[in-house]
This record gives structure tokens, C-alpha cells and sequence, in this order.
């Protein structure tokens, strides 16, 4: 057995660490997965007013970034049972709609990728055969004519020649893992960089109702406070015409390369690699007259006949080998530090390796994000995304349990973002429909003074790498104990005693490394999660490892 | 503080200007034992024959100055710290003499009509009166007698001059035989002057206080007026019993005296380290300097010896002299001359390196030649040849401040100035020894016929700014020159740019908004432009410690991020784990490269806190697992600049909050430094960075920095100021509850919170996300995320006030 260190993992947010151990063959035998920073936001959240909550659990995470802000607020208005005007609801979603694209697009082009296309190939490709090449996966593919490839070699050609790659240097050009054709690879790097402007574009649609992205400012305990710019028709077109653009390159470019790289990697996908243990988990969310976006609810085993509904009070948080203390009520620090060597200790099962900890719903391991809801929703019979998904497998030629793979994770994203698109289209008729009707509340009034000082509340939103969680104690009128579970949380999880591996880990068994001085196949497999490891560490706060008893104990 | 100054020359006067300048509160009285105001005495051949006056000539005085003429100070008592005049008293703190020199005399003259020296206006007026119709005797070869028989020589009474010297030579004993028959050409062509080479007065006969006959070695002159221009010695004499003199004032190199509370300065001081006496206006006002810094206590300033010019205009020659302090006479010397335009160029070279020159008429470019005894360069001699002919400049005029003739017509042509007075604002030739200002006067008289009318003219500003650009554009060639590694051209990234479909207007309009952003001109746009393309040869090491990638996050999306992201690619920005391609040890592999082998070349851009708590290992990054600290270290360590992005990286930001559980600090106080850049922000206006960026390519050094190291350009003006909502501010018009009717009129939000009162940054107008929007105009206010401490001070929703915790 040879152990592979891979730190840092590059193309994520935050400090992220795989450890792997391969056999003669190459084939990983075991995994480990750990997040290398721990700041603390909930012991910093303690004891201040719980209206602050939401401006500074924001600041969780940069990427994510409205995610946190609108979850912090949120589970202070369920603790205070306080309804949100319609207005104030469609405008959170509208930002919050935005961010799905804008994150699914940016992963896919600029962190994910590079591990699939190899920009010197690319130099290779012919430019009538790459426009050829692109009507495979849609009629009428996204700037798709032979100069326009010319062009793009020609660019791409210089760059190379100058020998300065810059953030492309070092990398694995070259490896036999990458597959593509040079049309293939040149299709894609041509929107490599149609998806930079793609990206800041959409952040303007997320800038309009929250003042600037990342980190927005608009959201406070009872509502919005954009109501300026949503009753200006002008903003609200600006909005509309951003995500109609948007929807044009997503069905033209994004979606289609998805179809690329799923039939390209066809092999692989049938091969299961980078499945993990078919637990799925999704809270649902977003409503449209009486259906909703996502569907919630549980698989286990890859059982997608038998869906289970979700029961908040199934989960649990573990930290048998994350660093902090087992036994104390106040689940305090307790490092135990690396190896020597700088390795994890990983050689008991109750060496901590993680600033991670290991949240579990009814006692097992789950996967979360878009290929749960999409599973999930599609399982459930979810008018608004089934179509998407059956044009998609037919098209490829592919099974619904395909999709739990590492490529399959990010088709998922690509038809989830395709849809999105759709029913943001439904919420901003909604919303101009409110307005016209002389609607035009976006806050919850309520005296501070007056609500209970102490209260209980929690916030589920399945966001773009998964499900959220917050959850916040109110004693005293202030916070006293604050939560997270984020989808990296679930997904990146460590080991328990049990040993049983999380998704991450799960996901990285088995898969067969080429070369293991270039470890491209571990980067796959993690970077197809869209790790978020800002979001992920958190420290528990409860006395108790059940957050079960968070709930019903009223005391803490 | 009570500051007496002795002396009524240039001197005395920008002593007296400088300490009123510097520090208003100081009472600076000047005691001058003329009866005329402090007047420059670079001119008195002006008077000598009545063109001007001493009015004409007198220096600027402040009017906070108070001025005693007449006092003649003939003792000082250091103890009372007083001195005496016949009359009077004056007690001081501080006391100067700047009392400068006395003319030598080769007998005593005092009672004699018709012999004079030339110091004073006094000595020009009995010269002017005695000379008519008289055979006139100048004796000396210095530059004081040449300019005396220059000026005697024009004037009409005056028929018969004889200049005796002593030696063979004229003006100095370094001159070549052929550069002293240029000069003596000069001078006896007219036919009225006669030149008596070794010789020198042996007898005289004095009648009635007048010298009636005069002998010398060669001459017998009836009835002469004589002046000596012989030389001049310090004027201690009145001082000498009570301060320690030498050749004069001794002093060290604040130019303080052997008494702490008496200082020298000018012609009268000798810095004993050097035992150096000033001959020069540049030399006395750097002593003046160098004592105001002293006794002010202000921006300490040593005396240093410099290279000194002279220069000598008489007639149809100019005669320009560039000394080094380390000058000996221990020299070979390089000559070429040309007849036919009465030219020579003298170089004194000594051990390879150019020690002294001295043109007569010459052309070459003074600059250069100080540069060349400034730098001991090995001298070229080849290239002193080809340097012979008259540049595209033409003549030099101006040897303070190195002005040519063309400069000055350019100026003209440009400005369309039409007097020397409103020469001041472009150009400071002609004031600062005084000696070539008619010249000047007549140069700017005769370019007025190239004066366009229909070309706009330029105000002082633009001329300032036009020299700012062009030195901004060297200084970008010349780290072009210095940074040949990435061979990324700006060819190449108009290629990339052109593959990423910018049109140039985009580009264009992205460099306005940074231009402008900065607080530039806009005609600072090109070498904005050019610096933008420059940024790519600067390897960039951009960190994330403890932090949530917003700032990244940020830098890749918002203000036409589409071209951002490009100069994200083209600043080698060879190193950020949010984009690069390379993991794990191939990503190390980048790191160490660049941090070992690029030493004082990269930036160092670190976003996050820095957690300190547990020796730094609440993060740890890479396959050594060194602590965030470490790695920031290592990096910091030869990084050519550190930039902190983000409230985090500035002081701990949210991560620091109460009770800062991972204790956690920003980057300047983890590493221990002053020098770090901060740019604070939650997130950072990527502008911000960029602009900063830039300013530091294109100017070389740090931009302004306020007392939190926050460029000026971007952090000085308070969002308050500058809000879009002012307006209701001041009207009293304020939001009241979240969504109410004054919330969707976009009144004020102070009283819901908005910190932009105590907030210092561009936000109003910058904006984020391509100009999108800003939390004021989200209608939520600001949080003040810029300032120290934000966290627990500005993040919440409640109006602040100062006393709350």
C-alpha cells in the first residue's frame, strides 16, 4: 500500500486535504478527507443580537455567499415565528436562483473542467471538423462557426508559444486519463472563456436586489431591503434580461458540453467511478403555486423506488474523529495535530483527522446536493424537472443511476441549472403580478422588544452544493448557541468509530490511478462534489452530539 | 522661539522666508548693517551702471519678517544670548550670521575717492560716479573682475580700461591657453580694454585722498580709478573673539557653531569636516536648509559637499563650469576645441572619472555632465566627441536648473506667457542664482512671433502633468528592461484580448473608470493602459489563509470583470488555489519556485486573517502541513510588496471578532510589519487592487497611505460624503422601518444603521459588480467593513454610538 497526499486541492473554496492509499494496482483501498482550517463563526456569533446574525454568518463563506446570509436570518425568523411578505420571499429567491447559475457554470468551466480538457490538445483540433463536432450535442451550438475556432486557436496558440501559463501551468497535460478529441477539447476551452464573462454578468442579476455579490447586504430579520430597486421596472428588466442570456448560453454551450462529456466518458460513467454509497438527502424547496422546485426527501442504497421523507429530527452531528473534545458538554478544540510526517493520523478509528464534523441522518452517511435533488425530484415525479432529465438521458443514452458518478454529478448540475432558468421566468411573473396589484410590502414589521427573549429556530435550504442548514438558540434576547450543517459538511464528512466512510471517501474507493506522481483521478472524483470547505467546518455548540435534543431541550 | 538672523543678503532672506514658511510661530528678526533692504547681490553689476536699482533688485521678504537696517552687530554675548549694535539690543534663542564675505582690498582704501572694491550698492554707486572720463584700473582675473570689466566696458563715459593680472591666465589657472585667448578676445576686441598679463601695482601717489599716480610692473596711468575684484574672505571679523573661527565660522554639518545656540550659514561658515567655505547661492541655501531642519527639529538634514556649475555670460562668450567636490589638481585633461566657432569644451579626468569641466561656449548637455561626475562612470571619450555639437535644445541658460534655450521657446510656444514673472509657474529658470534671468527676459521677448494663437495654451498643470507622464512612461521602460523573464508582450495580450472578443473601446472605457478611480488626470489614460499590459511581467502570489475566498471571489466577477479576469491571467498570477490548474505538490512546486528564484520580484497578495492561536495550527496548507503563519512567512519574506486584501487580512477581520477564538490577526501584525499594503473590504472592490497595482508599477513606490496603510487614492473619502443619499441627510429626510414609504423614495439610512459616516472608502462611487449596485443602494447602509474592528463595531443594523462596546 503507497499513500497519496494531495494538499492543497486546487479549483475549491478553501484549505482541503485527500489522503489515499493505492495498491500495486493503483486502486485506492482507503481515503481520507480533511478540512485544514477552523475560524469559529458560531462561538463567535454567541451572545450578540440575533438580527446580527445574518450579516455575519455571511461572511461563512465568499462563494456560497447569500446561502449563509439568507439561512442565518431565516432560522432567526423561524425562532421568532415570524411570515415574510410574498415580495420579500420571491426577491430572496431571485438572488438566491441566481447564485445556483452563476456557481454551476463557474464550477463546471473554471474549476472543474481542466480535469477533463487538456488545453494543449486543443491545439491540434481543426476548426471546421470542432464546429462539426458541436452540432452533435445541439442544433444550433453557442458560436459555433469556423472563425470563431480559428480565432480561438489562433489566440489559444500564442498564449502557449509565450510560455507563460500562468494559473494553467503545472498542470497534468498530457495524462492518459484525458480523453477528449482536440475538437472536443477546443469546444470546450472556446467557452472556457465565453463562461468568464458568463460568470460576471450573472453576478449583476445577484447585485440588483443585494447591493453587490459576493456578500450581499439586502436581507434583514422580516424581509428585504431592496424595495427601491424592485419597484424600479428598469432593475427589474436589467434582472430578466441577464437571466435570458443566461438561459441562452446554458442551453447552448453548458448543457451540450454536459452531453460531451458524458458520452466522451461514457466508459467511466458505466464503470460507476466516483459513486458513492447512494444515501441521497434533500429538504426540498422553493414554491411555485402548489409544486415546488425540489422535492424533498431520503434514499438509501441507491434505492430510488423507495423514497423516504425527510425528518429534520433524524439528524445527528458526530465528532468521534474531528478535532474537537468528545466528552466535555461544550464540544471544545481538542488538536491532536498530524503525523511526523505531516500525514493524517488516521491509523485508529479514533485518531481525529478533520475539522469536520461528521453529520449523519439516522445514523448513516449522506450524499447531498444536485444530484440528490435531482434523483429525488425526478423520483417524485416533479413536473418542472422530469422532462429535463429524460431529455438528458436519452440523448446520451444513459440510466437515471448513471448519473451517481462523478460526471453524472455534473450533469446534474447543467440540467438543474437548465430548469432554474425556467422557473425563474415563473417567479419574476409572480412577482410583477404582486406589484401590480398594489403588493408592495417586503418587511415583516415587529417590535424587538416584545418577542419572547428566548427561542428556538432552524432554516433548511437545499443551495447549490446541497442542503443547509442553521440553527440558532435565543436566550436572553441574545444568541446563545449557533449552527451550521453545510453541504460540504454532509459530503466531506470524516469517519465515525464505526469507520464508515463519507461520501467523499466512499467516492474515492476504488477508483484506479494511473500515474500516482499525477493523481488527476482523485481530482475528479472530488472536484465533481464542488467542495466548499469555508462552509464546511464547523464547530458544534450543543452539549449534545444529537440535534435532536437541540430542539426539544429548553434548557440549552 | 526667537530667531535672530545677522546678514542682509540672499542668505539671510531665504532663512528668514523658509523659518516663516515651515513653522509660522518662530519670530525671525534679520539685522542688516546696510541701509537697504536685503537685496541680491548676484546683480549689483546692475547698478554698477544704473539699469537697475536696489529695488529692482531687492529680495521677497516675508511679511511676518521683522527687518532692522542699519545695525552693524559688533558683539555677541553668548551667555545673555544677546547681541549689540552701537544703539541697540536684541536677544535671541537662536542666532545665524549670515554675514557672507568682504571684498579684499590690496590697501587700505577707506580714505580714498578714487579707489573702490565691489561688494555693495554703495561701492557701485562711487564706482558709477567716479569712473566718468576717468582711465579706469580693474585688478584681478577671478569672475568678479571679468564681469566689473564686462559691465565697464558698455558703458558710454567710460573710455580707457586696464585689467592687471597677476598671473597668465584668465577667469581660472585650469584653463587652456586657447580657452584664455577666446576670452581675452572677447574682451580687447572693442578696442577699450587692455589686458596686462603678469603684472601688478608697485607705487602709487596719493594727493588729497586720491590716488593721482599709479605704477605698475609694465604701466604708469595718470590719474585712475581703481576697483579691486581681487577676491573676497569670510566677514567674521566682528565675531572672531567671540566664536571659534577658522577661515570663517566653524561649524558642524547643521551648520551649529561651537555654541548649541548659535549657527553660520553662507559665505561666512566654514563646515569644519570639510573645511569648506560656500562660494555658490545652491550651496548656501542647502546650509540654510540643513540649519532651519536643526533648529526646527524638523526632517534633520546634513550638509553634504555637491557637485557646483558656474556660469559666466559676457558678451559674445558663455563660459559654463561644472566642479566636482573631488576636484585636485591632479588631473588629465580632454580638449576639444573648434576655432571656428570659439568653442572648447575642457574635460579634467582623473583615474577614468570626470572630476571637473568647463565649457566656453560649449554645447554640451550640463545634465549629462553632472550625471557622469555624479555617477564615476568610466568616461568615454568617444562619446564626449560626438556630444561637441549643439543639441536640439540649443544653448544652455539656465545652470541651476539646467533650462536651454528651446525649453524656454517651448514654454513660450506652449503657454503663451509674456513676461519673466509668469515664467515662475512653469519653470523656475532664472530664479535661483538670478544670474541668467535678463537672458531669459529676452528669449521669452523674442519667441512671441511663434506664438499660435489658435492653439490652445496649457496652465501650469498640464506642463506638471505632462512631465509626471513622461517620467511615469520611463520608469515603465525601464522595468520592461529589468524584467525580460515573461516574454508575455503586449502584443500577446492584445491577442488574448481579441480571443476573449474585448473590443478596445471596452478596454478603453475600463481604463477611464481606473484612471479615474485613482484620482489621475485623464491624460493619464495611456500610461494607465500601458501599465495595465505591464502588470503581466510581475509574478503574483495571491495566499488565502483563514478566510471564505470572497475577495477572490470578488476579483474574478465584478467591475467589467470580463477584462479583469484577463489581467488576471496577465499578471502571472501563477499562484491562487481558487483558479490555478496544479494540486497538490505541483502546485508547492509553483510556489517554491517563484519564492526562491524570484526573490524581490513577486507580489504577495494574502487574503484571510492569520490564526496565531495553537502555533498557528487552526490552518495548516500543503503536503509539509505548514501553518498559515509559516507559509506567510516564507512568502512575505522577499515578496517586492505585500498587499492585504480584505477586512481579514487587514486586522482579523469577522475572524477576529469577540471573542477571537482562534486568535486570529491581520497580516501586518502577524509578520510584524509597517510596510504592508492594506485594502480592506468584505469583499475588497477588485478596482481597488488593480488601481493599487498599477500605482505601484507605474510610480515605483507606495501610494499614499493613510494611518491604516490604505492608499489614499481609494480610502480617503468618507462614504457618508459622498452618498447618493446625502441629499435627504441634509434635508432631514431619513428611512424609518425597512420597505416604508421613505425606503422606496431611497432616503437617507442612517437611522437604520448605516455606519457610512465612520466609514473611509470609494464604494459610493465605484460601486461593485460592474456599477451595479451598493448596499446604500440596496437600501440597507453601510457596514463600515473598511475600518478596524467592524465586526463587533458596524455589523448590525443599529444607529452607533461611540460609547457602546
Amino acid at each position: 500500500m503507497k499513500k497519496i497526499v494531495i494538499d492543497p486541492i486546487t479549483r475549491i473554496e478553501g484549505h482541503l486535504r485527500a489522503e489515499v492509499e493505492v495498491d500495486e494496482n493503483g486502486v485506492v483501498r482507503e481515503a481520507y478527507v480533511s478540512g485544514q482550517l477552523f475560524r469559529g463563526i458560531e462561538i463567535i456569533l454567541k451572545d450578540r443580537d440575533p438580527r446580527d446574525a445574518g450579516l455575519l454568518a455571511g461572511r461563512i463563506c465568499g462563494v456560497c455567499t447569500n446561502s449563509h446570509f439568507r439561512a442565518a436570518v431565516s432560522c432567526v425568523e423561524d425562532a421568532y415565528s415570524l411570515e415574510l411578505p410574498k415580495n420579500a420571499e420571491i426577491i430572496r429567491d431571485l438572488m438566491a436562483m441566481a447564485l445556483f447559475i452563476q456557481d454551476h457554470v463557474v464550477h463546471f468551466y473554471h474549476l472543474h473542467s481542466l480535469d477533463f480538457v487538456d488545453i494543449t490538445s486543443a491545439l491540434s483540433a481543426d476548426a471546421k471538423l470542432t464546429s462539426k463536432e458541436a452540432h452533435k450535442y445541439h442544433k444550433k451550438p453557442f458560436r459555433n462557426s469556423h472563425s470563431h475556432y480559428e480565432d480561438v486557436l489562433e489566440k489559444l496558440g500564442k498564449f502557449v508559444d509565450a510560455g507563460k501559463l500562468g494559473p494553467f501551468s503545472n498542470a497534468y497535460w498530457g495524462h492518459s486519463a484525458y480523453k477528449l478529441t482536440p475538437e472536443q477539447n477546443l469546444i470546450m476551452i472556446s467557452h472556457y472563456f465565453e463562461a468568464l464573462k458568463f460568470q460576471t454578468n450573472i453576478s449583476k442579476a445577484v447585485a440588483i436586489f443585494g447591493g453587490k455579490t459576493p456578500h450581499p447586504q439586502s436581507i434583514v430579520v422580516g424581509g428585504i431591503t431592496s424595495v427601491a430597486d424592485m419597484l424600479n421596472p428598469q432593475r427589474l428588466n436589467d434582472y430578466l434580461f441577464i437571466i435570458k442570456e443566461a438561459k441562452d448560453f446554458i442551453d447552448r454551450a453548458y448543457l451540450p458540453d454536459a452531453k460531451l462529456l458524458a458520452i466522451a466518458y461514457k466508459d467511466e460513467i458505466k464503470a460507476g467511478v466516483g459513486r458513492a454509497n447512494g444515501n441521497f438527502l434533500s429538504v426540498g424547496g422553493y414554491e411555485e403555486g402548489n409544486k415546488k422546485l425540489f422535492d424533498a426527501g431520503v434514499i438509501y442504497n441507491h434505492d430510488f423506488e423507495n423514497i423516504a421523507s425527510f425528518d429534520e429530527d433524524k439528524i445527528t452531528e458526530e465528532i468521534d474523529r474531528a478535532w474537537y473534545k468528545n466528552e466535555t458538554l461544550d464540544n471544545e478544540v481538542e488538536y491532536t495535530d498530524l503525523n511526523e510526517d505531516a500525514t493524517l493520523k488516521t491509523a485508529k478509528n479514533d485518531d481525529k483527522y478533520s475539522w469536520i464534523k461528521a453529520p449523519r441522518y439516522d445514523g448513516r452517511v449522506m450524499e447531498t446536493g444536485p444530484l440528490a435533488r435531482v434523483i429525488i425530484s425526478y423520483k417524485k415525479d416533479n413536473k418542472l424537472i422530469k422532462s429535463f432529465v429524460d431529455e438528458f438521458l436519452a440523448s446520451t443514452d444513459l440510466e437515471l443511476i448513471d448519473l451517481s458518478t462523478s460526471i453524472g454529478r455534473n450533469a446534474t448540475r447543467a440540467i438543474e441549472t437548465s430548469y432554474i432558468c425556467e422557473y425563474i421566468f415563473k417567479l419574476v411573473s409572480n412577482l410583477i403580478q404582486n406589484i401590480k396589484y398594489y403588493d408592495t410590502d417586503t418587511w415583516t414589521k415587529f417590535d424587538f422588544d416584545s418577542l419572547s427573549k428566548d427561542a428556538k429556530g432552524r432554516a433548511f435550504f437545499e443551495v447549490p452544493r446541497g442542503t443547509l442548514s442553521h440553527f440558532v438558540n435565543i436566550k436572553d434576547a441574545k444568541i446563545e448557541n449557533f449552527s451550521v450543517i453545510a453541504p460540504t459538511t454532509w459530503n466531506a464528512t470524516p469517519k465515525n468509530f464505526d469507520g464508515i466512510r463519507g461520501a467523499y471517501e466512499e467516492a474515492l474507493v476504488g477508483i484506479k490511478i494511473e500515474d500516482t506522481s499525477k493523481p488527476l483521478e482523485v481530482l475528479r472524483v472530488l472536484h465533481s462534489f464542488d467542495p466548499c470547505l469555508a462552509c464546511a467546518v464547523h464547530v458544534m455548540d450543543f452539549g449534545e452530539t444529537n440535534l435532536h435534543k437541540f430542539k426539544v431541550d429548553a434548557k440549552r | 522661539m526667537r530667531v535672530i538672523i545677522i546678514g542682509g543678503g540672499i542668505a539671510a532672506a531665504y532663512l528668514a522666508n523658509n523659518f516663516k514658511k515651515l513653522e509660522p510661530s518662530v519670530e525671525v528678526t534679520v539685522l542688516s548693517e546696510e541701509t537697504y533692504m536685503p537685496y541680491d547681490r548676484i546683480h549689483l553689476c546692475r547698478l554698477l551702471d544704473a539699469s537697475k536699482t536696489t529695488a529692482d533688485i531687492s529680495l521677497h521678504l516675508d511679511p511676518m519678517v521683522k527687518i532692522e537696517l542699519g545695525q552693524k552687530i559688533i558683539k555677541i554675548d553668548k551667555k545673555a544670548k544677546r547681541v549689540f549694535s552701537k544703539n541697540s539690543m536684541f536677544t535671541y534663542d537662536k542666532l545665524i550670521i549670515a554675514t557672507g564675505s568682504i571684498p579684499i582690498s590690496l590697501f587700505n582704501i577707506d580714505a580714498i575717492s578714487n579707489a573702490a572694491v565691489f561688494r555693495n550698492a554703495d561701492d557701485c554707486q562711487m564706482i558709477r560716479e567716479g569712473v566718468k572720463e576717468k582711465e579706469v584700473v580693474v585688478v584681478g582675473s577671478g569672475p568678479i573682475s571679468l564681469e566689473i570689466l564686462e559691465t565697464l566696458n558698455e558703458m558710454p563715459n567710460v573710455s580707457k580700461i586696464t585689467l592687471l593680472v597677476r598671473a597668465k591666465h584668465l577667469y581660472s589657472k585650469h584653463l587652456s591657453i586657447d580657452a584664455i585667448k577666446i576670452i581675452d578676445d572677447c574682451y580687447t576686441n572693442g578696442g577699450k580694454i587692455n589686458i596686462s598679463y603678469e603684472d601688478e601695482i608697485v607705487d602709487k601717489v596719493i594727493e588729497n585722498s586720491q590716488i593721482t599716480l599709479l605704477k605698475t610692473k609694465k604701466l604708469t596711468i595718470q590719474n585712475p580709478f581703481l576697483v579691486f575684484g581681487v577676491g573676497i574672505k569670510p566677514n567674521i571679523e566682528d565675531f572672531a573673539d567671540d566664536i571659534r573661527c577658522n577661515k570663517g565660522v566653524l561649524t558642524n554639518r547643521y551648520m551649529q557653531s561651537e555654541d548649541k545656540d548659535i549657527y553660520a550659514v553662507g559665505e561666512c561658515a566654514e563646515v569644519e569636516e570639510f573645511g569648506f567655505v560656500a562660494g555658490h547661492v545652491k550651496e548656501c541655501i542647502l546650509e540654510s536648509d540643513c540649519a532651519i531642519s536643526h533648529i526646527l527639529q524638523k526632517d534633520l538634514k546634513k550638509f553634504e559637499l555637491d557637485i557646483s556649475v558656474d556660469m559666466l555670460k559676457v558678451g559674445e562668450f558663455d563660459l559654463v563650469e561644472v566642479n566636482s567636490p573631488k576636484f585636485t589638481s591632479k588631473y588629465e585633461k580632454v580638449l576639444i576645441s573648434s576655432k571656428k566657432d570659439s568653442r572648447i569644451d575642457e574635460y579634467f579626468i582623473d583615474d577614468d572619472k570626470l572630476r571637473k569641466f568647463i565649457g566656453i561656449n560649449s554645447n554640451v548637455d550640463i545634465a549629462y555632465v553632472e550625471s557622469l561626475i555624479e555617477s564615476e562612470e568610466k568616461v568615454d571619450i568617444g562619446y564626449l566627441y560626438e556630444n561637441r555639437l549643439l543639441g536640439e535644445r540649443g544653448r544652455l541658460i539656465c545652470s541651476c536648473e539646467n533650462v536651454y534655450h528651446q525649453d524656454l521657446v517651448d514654454i513660450v510656444k506652449q503657454t503663451g506667457i509674456s513676461s519673466f514673472g509668469q515664467l515662475s509657474d512653469f519653470s523656475q529658470a532664472g530664479r535661483v542664482c538670478g544670474r541668467c534671468k535678463v537672458m531669459i527676459e529676452d528669449v521669452i521677448e523674442d519667441s512671441q512671433h511663434l506664438i499660435d494663437p489658435n492653439i490652445p495654451i496649457k496652465n501650469p498643470e498640464d506642463i506638471k502633468r505632462e512631465k509626471e507622464i513622461q517620467k511615469v512612461q520611463k520608469r515603465l521602460d525601464k522595468f520592461n528592461t529589468l524584467n525580460p523573464v515573461n516574454k508575455l508582450s503586449t502584443k500577446n495580450l492584445q491577442a488574448a484580448m481579441d480571443s476573449l472578443d474585448i473590443a478596445k473601446s471596452e478596454v478603453n472605457s475600463w481604463v477611464s473608470m481606473v484612471t479615474a478611480n485613482m484620482q489621475l488626470h485623464p491624460n493619464f489614460e495611456q500610461v494607465v493602459d500601458t501599465g495595465v499590459t505591464m502588470l503581466n511581467k510581475i509574478p503574483i502570489i495571491w495566499l488565502e489563509l483563514s478566510d471564505c475566498s470572497g475577495n477572490s471571489e470578488a476579483f474574478i466577477k465584478s467591475t467589467n470583470p470580463s477584462i479583469e479576469d484577463l489581467i488576471f491571467d496577465y499578471i502571472s498570477l501563477d499562484y491562487h488555489e481558487l483558479l490555478m490548474s496544479a494540486s497538490g505538490d505541483r502546485s508547492e512546486t509553483i510556489l517554491e519556485d517563484i519564492v526562491k528564484n524570484k526573490k524581490g520580484e513577486y507580489i504577495l497578495i494574502v487574503e484571510g486573517a492569520v490564526p496565531m492561536g495553537m502555533d498557528g495550527k487552526f490552518l495548516r496548507i500543503g503536503a509539509d502541513a505548514k501553518t498559515g503563519v509559516e507559509l506567510l512567512r516564507e512568502c512575505a519574506k522577499d515578496a517586492s510588496l505585500v498587499l492585504a486584501v480584505g477586512s481579514c487580512a487587514l486586522d482579523g477581520g469577522i475572524v477576529a471578532a469577540k471573542p477571537n477564538p482562534t486568535g486570529a490577526v491581520g497580516v501586518g501584525e502577524a509578520l510584524q510589519r509597517e510596510d504592508i499594503i492594506n485594502l480592506p473590504g468584505c469583499p475588497t472592490n477588485p478596482t481597488n487592487i488593480v488601481g493599487t497595482l498599477l500605482s505601484y508599477i507605474m510610480f515605483e513606490e507606495l501610494p499614499a497611505l493613510d494611518k491604516f496603510n490604505r492608499p489614499l487614492w481609494a480610502y480617503e473619502g468618507r462614504v457618508h460624503d459622498n452618498c447618493e443619499r446625502r441629499g435627504h441627510y441634509e434635508l432631514g429626510e431619513f428611512v424609518q422601518e425597512w420597505g416604508d414609504e421613505g425606503a422606496k423614495k431611497g432616503f437617507c439610512l442612517f437611522e437604520m444603521g448605516c455606519k457610512g459616516p465612520y466609514a473611509n472608502v470609494n464604494c459610493p462611487t465605484m460601486k461593485f459588480n460592474k456599477g451595479t449596485s451598493w448596499p446604500v443602494q440596496a437600501g440597507h447602509g453601510c457596514m463600515a467593513c473598511t475600518e478596524i474592528g467592524f465586526a463587533d463595531k458596524f455589523a448590525n443594523e443599529r444607529v452607533y454610538k461611540e460609547d457602546e462596546k
